[in-house]
């Protein structure tokens, strides 16, 4: 599904390289979670994987279902089905959330060529998973993360994940900020979407996000590489000893 | 030696010496310069068809009640629908008499007729004003209409301009408000793309009175507007807003004076300025707080998205504080899009151009939220949405 080979990324405009080197293959139906600590690329990934501007891919490619991912604009990498919840979800003042979603999964739609939902049926879609996020129909009137505390926003972003139905789920940091009872509503959402046909990184820091959203494959990202793939169990050994030994491995 | 300037042909036209950028207040629109057509003050025909036509392409014509219709600078009875509304001939330039002002002056020579509306109940219907000025022969026209909300009233009132061809307007219109009136005023400019539209509204509000105010600028090549607002009774409040929308070589230039003259009335003003291609908004506000109006609370904002690299936008806050008790402030910004903005629309699926556009209208809108009646808001917002579509 996700392939990534020997991926080599700058920051366009300073001659410093993040990514040095990283490949990843990630099948449907999968959760993997990256780890690794401050500064090992974590963020840069899931960036470059959306297209942000300001990045150069030098060397490598990224493939998605078979697509180059790395030539296509933002848009239409969502529309093929990547999405990325944001680190820091961004404010967008006067552009209410209800209409941002709505002009969002009506885009997608018809970049696939689907019909586009009409009003009721795109309000009952969106209530009936907001409900489960325990996101309130104020939020949903409100601009687009305006005003939103830092649990309202994950939510918020997990709620358009969930309206939005991408086959690939990129985490970014998910957990930061959050205390334990929105962590286990954010990961109750994100469970709610596994399914065999969709994959699911979560990019993280800290394993305790990963007790509720269980991985079946567990990367060390350090220095801009992946230096090593295990199991589940590979999260918690980490928490245990700290990345220390990884670092000293990428260096 | 003289310093009075040789009258252009154009000032020959119009009868009078037009500001130039000499004047503090003019110095980024420079009249004598920009007009240079005799426009003179002739009285052109309209056929039926197009002020129908026109009138129709008001956005408002379905949610209004009563029309009152301006062709050409004349009031057509035939086409306005009054459903009740009272107005009369408006005989009261004496109070215009500012010789300082040079669109007032203007419309004084330019002999404008108008009505004068008095509203004594509560806004029961949405009242318009529309003026629409037909092509034809290139020319000078004017307007001035005076609007009176009496004590303890409520009016809500749309000013509409719309156009075909070559011309130079001139409107004013005088606003009363009386103890606790309250009136919520709404101003599309919509003139003709070769037109140049000048204006001045003059509110003076009494105690407790209450004004929301809108001006939306998308239509002409050459806009100024200019307003005074006077607080004349205490715990009186303005609202001010206004957005602009502008592209090609369009200029727009607002100047407006808050004086409070009295204590504790709030003023707020709001202009939301988008500039694209070869545009120039400007906005001059000045806030005055005479030495005994304690306990004002006075603030203005002016910000400009600028969507391209030759438009351009002046700002020119001032601050006149003579009393020493009192809440005021300005703040003026100017930038283009935010590019984590656009990122995260796009990110979830909206391509580049539909981004920009929500983007877009979500800055004007700010300045639409004043706007108490649904269909107008949603009016004003499809017209910003069309405006970058159309772009």
């Amino acid at each position: 599904m996700l392939e990534i080979k020997n991926l080599h990324v700058k920051l366009a405009d300073e001659n410093r390289e993040i990514l040095k080197g990283l490949s990843l293959t990630v099948k449907p139906g999968e959760v993997h979670a990256i780890m690794g600590p401050n500064g090992s690329g974590k963020s840069t990934l899931s960036y470059v994987l959306a297209g942000r501007e300001g990045y150069e891919v030098t060397e490598g490619s990224v493939t998605y279902n078979g697509k180059d991912v790395l030539a296509m604009a933002p848009h239409e990498r969502a529309a093929l089905g990547l999405f990325l919840a944001f680190q820091y979800p961004i404010e967008i003042p006067g552009v209410q959330t209800m209409q941002f979603l709505k002009v969002a999964l009506n885009a997608q739609r018809k970049a696939r060529g689907e019909k586009e939902l009409s009003i009721p049926e795109f309000l009952r879609f969106v209530k009936e998973r907001a409900a489960k996020l325990n996101i309130s129909q104020d939020m949903l009137k409100r601009p687009v993360n305006v005003g939103f505390s830092g649990g309202e926003k994950k939510r918020a972003e997990i709620l358009q994940m969930a309206v939005l139905e991408p086959s690939l789920c990129i985490l970014d940091e998910t957990d930061s900020g959050l205390d334990i009872d929105a962590l286990k509503v954010v990961a109750e959402g994100v469970n709610a979407l596994r399914s065999p046909e969709r994959a699911i990184i979560v990019i993280t820091h800290y394993q305790r996000l990963l007790d509720h959203i269980v991985p079946d494959v567990v990367h060390v990202l350090s220095a801009g590489r992946i230096v090593k793939t295990g199991g589940k169990e590979l999260a918690l050994e980490l928490e245990k000893n700290g990345y220390a030994d990884y670092a000293e491995k990428a260096a | 030696m003289s310093t009075a300037l040789q009258l252009t042909s154009a000032e020959q036209a119009l009868g009078i010496s037009l500001p130039n950028r000499r004047m503090e207040d003019w110095r980024w629109t420079d009249l004598r310069a920009r007009i240079t057509k005799p426009y003179a003050h002739i009285k052109v025909e309209a056929t039926t068809k197009d002020v129908e036509r026109l009138l129709a392409s008001s956005p408002f014509a379905k949610a209004t009640k009563a029309r009152v219709v301006f062709v050409n600078g004349m009031l057509d009875e035939k086409h306005s629908k009054l459903n009740g509304l009272e107005i009369a001939h408006n005989v009261a330039p004496a109070l215009l008499n500012d010789p300082h002002d040079p669109l007032i002056e203007m419309n004084l020579k330019l002999g404008a007729k108008g009505v004068a509306l008095k509203f004594t109940g509560q806004a029961e219907q949405l009242v318009e004003v529309i003026h629409i000025a037909t092509a034809g022969n290139a020319r000078a026209m004017a307007m001035h209409n005076s609007i009176e909300v009496a004590d303890g009233a409520s009016a809500s009132i749309i000013e509409t301009y719309i156009g075909d061809g070559d011309y130079v307007l001139n409107t004013v219109t005088s606003i009363s408000l009386g103890k606790g009136a309250h009136l919520d005023r709404l101003k599309l400019q919509n003139d003709s793309a070769a037109s140049t539209h000048l204006s001045h509204v003059i509110y003076d509000l009494s105690e407790n009175a209450r004004l929301n105010d809108v001006t939306v600028t998308v239509g002409t090549n050459l806009t100024r507007q200019n307003g005074t607002c006077n607080f004349l009774g205490q715990n009186a409040e303005a609202k001010i807003s206004g957005a602009y929308l502008l592209k090609g070589k369009q200029h727009a230039d607002t100047c407006l004076t808050i004086n409070h003259l009295v204590p504790h009335c709030t003023s707020r003003e709001l202009f939301k300025c988008v500039m694209d291609d070869n545009a120039r908004g400007i906005f001059q506000g000045k806030v005055v707080v005479a030495k005994h109006a304690q306990k004002t609370d006075g603030k203005q904002s002016s910000r400009a998205l600028l969507l391209s690299e030759s438009a351009e936008f002046d700002a020119k806050p001032e601050l006149e504080i003579f009393a020493d008790d009192v809440v005021c402030g300005h703040g003026a910004t100017a930038g283009d899009l935010n590019h984590d903005h656009l990122f995260y629309l796009k990110s979830r699926g909206i391509p580049e151009a539909e981004a920009k556009s929500l983007l877009i209208a979500a800055f004007v809108g700010e300045a639409f939220d004043l706007v108490a009646n649904d269909d107008c808001r949603e009016a004003l917002a499809a017209i910003a949405e069309q405006w970058v579509v159309g772009k």
